[in-house]
C-alpha cells in the first residue's frame, strides 16, 4: 500500500459494524483470508489488506483497487477465520457503499454486471440471462469478442435459453419499494443522529437489516 | 408419494435447463413429488447482497412463506446451489436478528415461522431418498466410474448458515455417488471457487482456476466431475474449451450433475438426462 494517505474516515469501521453486523477491529491480521482466497493474487489488495484499511478508515485504498469488484463471494475467508469475522460480509458491504456514493472502480465491470442482473430480476420478477450479457455488450462492446468462440458453441448445444420468463412482477416490484423505502430510512436515522462513540450499540441489530 | 416444495431458480429454466430436467425426471422415478412453487421469483443471487441487503433477504424468506403458508409443505427442494445459499441464509438471519425479522415481515407481508426444511440437491438424495433406497433402486448402478465429486462453494459455506458438517473436506456427494455404484476419488479441489460469475467480466481468471480445479481431478484419476450447482458446471464444462484452445495439450474432463449421474444409474435415457448439452462430451463414460 504505497498510495499516499487520504483523509481517513474514522467512521468507517463503525459503519460497517452497524451496517453488515461485524465488527472489523477484531482482524489480528492472521490472513488466513488471503491464504484460502481464489482471486487474491489478481488484485493489488489482498482480504487481510482491506480488513486493515478499513480498520484504519482508508476507503479510498480500498476504492483505487479492483479487489472487491473481484470477490466471487465463495465465503472461504468467513468460513476460515478465527475470529469469527464475517469477511464477505464486508467485501459486500464495501461494493455497497462504493455504489452509494459513486466510487466504483474505472476498471470494473463485474460491478455494471452486479446492477444489470439486479436491475433484470427486479423488473421481470426473475433474472433474463441473455439480458446481462446484451447489456454488457452495449456498453463494453469488445467484451463480445470473448464469446466469439464459447458462444457459438453454447448456442448450437442448446445451453443458451432466449426467451423471457417472467416471474411474478407485482410482488416483485412490491417487495423491491418497500425494502429500499425502508433502507432508506434506516440510513437517514443513523445519518440524522448516532455519533460513532455510540456505534456499537447498535452492532447486534445490524446485519442483513438495511445498506 | 412424499411431496417436496420445487424452487428450480433462474438458471434451471434458462442456460441449465438439462439440470431441471434431469432432476425432476430422478424425483420422479424415486417417488418424490415435487410441487413447483406458484409464481416463484428470483432469489436475488449474488447481484441482491451487494447491493440491498434487506432485499436479499427478504427474496428467499418470500418464498418459504409461499411453501409454508400457501403449499402447506415443510420441505423445499433448492438444487442451485447459490439458490439453496440465499434460502438458508434468508432464514439463518430472520431466525437470528428480530429487527431483520420485522424487517423482512414488513417487505414480504408475512411473517415467516422458521417451518420449512431447505434442501440442496445432495440432501434431497442423501436425506429424504436416503443411500439404501437409492442403491436398491439403481437397476443400471455404474462399474466403478471414477468420479471426483466438486462441490464448490455455497453447498457448504458458510457453515454456521449451511450447517454442513465438514465444509472443508465434505462427503455426502461422495456417499451418494457410491450408493450408485461410482468410485468417489480423493482430491484437492473439491471445495475451491471456481470463479462463479465472473465467467462473464474476467474469463482469464476463470480460466485460471477452472484450469487448476479440472487439472487435479484429472490427476487424481477422474473420469467424471460431479456437480450440483448450474454456475459450477457452466464454468468446468465450457471454459474447458476455452482452455483447450490456448493449451493443445489439454485433455478434457467432462463435468455432470449429480442428478444426470443419478439418473443414468436409475435407468433413464441420456436424453431425458439432456446428457447431449454438454461441451466436454459426457455421453460415453455415461454409458
Amino acid at each position: 500500500m504505497t498510495t499516499a494517505l487520504a483523509v481517513p474516515d474514522a467512521t468507517a469501521a463503525a459503519a460497517i459494524l452497524r451496517r453488515a453486523g461485524v465488527n472489523p477491529y477484531k482482524c489480528y491480521q492472521c490472513k488466513r483470508c488471503t491464504a484460502g482466497c481464489p482471486v487474491a493474487g489478481y488484485a493489488g489488495l489482498h482480504p487481510a489488506q482491506i480488513m486493515r484499511a478499513v480498520q484504519l478508515g482508508q476507503l479510498d485504498l480500498v476504492f483505487a483497487d479492483r479487489f472487491i469488484w473481484l470477490c466471487t463471494g465463495c465465503e472461504t475467508c468467513s468460513t476460515r477465520c478465527p475470529q469469527d469475522i464475517d469477511v464477505a460480509s464486508v467485501i459486500d458491504e464495501l461494493k455497497i457503499i462504493a455504489r452509494r456514493t459513486g466510487r466504483i472502480h474505472p476498471d470494473a465491470p463485474s460491478a455494471a454486471m452486479l446492477k444489470y442482473n439486479y436491475d433484470s430480476f427486479v423488473r421481470w420478477g426473475r433474472m433474463w440471462e441473455v439480458e446481462l450479457i446484451a447489456r454488457d455488450a452495449l456498453k463494453r462492446p469488445m467484451s463480445l469478442t470473448q464469446w466469439l468462440s464459447l458462444g457459438p458453441k453454447m448456442l448450437l448445444k442448446g445451453k443458451i435459453d432466449p426467451t423471457l420468463k417472467r416471474g411474478d412482477t407485482t410482488a416483485m416490484e412490491r417487495m423491491v419499494k418497500t425494502a429500499e423505502s425502508i433502507t432508506r430510512a434506516r440510513e437517514a436515522q443513523r445519518a440524522g443522529g448516532t455519533p460513532p462513540a455510540e456505534a456499537d450499540a447498535g452492532a447486534s441489530s445490524g446485519k442483513g437489516g438495511a445498506s | 408419494m412424499t411431496s417436496i416444495a420445487y424452487y428450480p431458480g433462474c438458471s434451471l429454466h434458462g442456460t441449465s435447463s438439462e439440470f431441471d430436467a434431469s432432476f425432476r425426471a430422478t424425483a420422479r422415478a424415486l417417488g418424490l413429488d415435487l410441487v413447483e412453487i406458484p409464481g416463484w421469483e428470483c432469489c436475488g443471487n449474488t447481484a441482491a447482497h451487494s447491493i440491498n441487503r434487506l432485499l436479499a433477504t427478504a427474496l428467499p424468506v418470500n418464498e418459504l412463506v409461499k411453501v409454508e403458508q400457501d403449499m402447506k409443505l415443510d420441505a423445499v427442494a433448492v438444487p442451485c446451489a447459490a439458490c439453496f445459499s440465499r434460502f438458508k441464509a434468508g432464514a439463518h438471519e430472520v431466525a437470528g436478528d428480530p429487527q431483520v425479522a420485522a424487517d423482512v415481515r414488513a417487505v414480504v407481508g408475512r411473517p415467516y415461522h422458521g417451518g420449512v426444511t431447505v434442501q440442496n440437491l445432495v440432501d434431497v438424495y442423501h436425506d429424504s431418498v436416503g443411500l439404501e433406497t437409492l442403491a436398491a433402486r439403481a437397476v443400471r448402478p455404474f462399474q466403478g466410474l471414477k468420479v471426483a465429486c466438486y462441490y464448490g462453494c455455497l453447498l457448504t459455506r458458510p457453515p454456521k448458515v449451511t450447517l454442513a458438517e465438514d465444509p472443508e473436506y465434505p462427503t455426502h456427494m461422495d456417499a451418494v455417488t457410491k450408493a450408485i455404484g461410482c468410485r468417489p476419488i480423493d482430491w484437492n479441489y473439491k471445495t475451491d471457487c471456481c470463479g462463479a460469475s465472473l465467467a462473464l467480466t474476467e474469463q482469464s481468471i476463470v480460466d485460471d482456476l477452472v484450469g487448476r480445479i479440472v487439472s487435479d481431478a484429472r490427476a487424481c484419476g477422474a473420469e467424471a466431475i460431479v456437480v450440483a450447482c448450474p454456475l459450477c458446471q457452466t464454468n468446468l464444462d465450457g471454459r474447458q474449451t476455452e482452455i483447450a484452445r490456448k493449451r493443445p495439450d489439454w485433455q478434457g474432463v467432462p463435468v455432470v450433475y449429480l442428478s444426470q449421474l443419478v439418473g443414468r444409474a436409475l435407468g433413464l435415457d441420456q436424453k431425458t438426462l439432456g446428457l447431449r448439452k454438454h461441451l466436454v462430451d459426457a455421453a460415453a463414460v455415461m454409458g
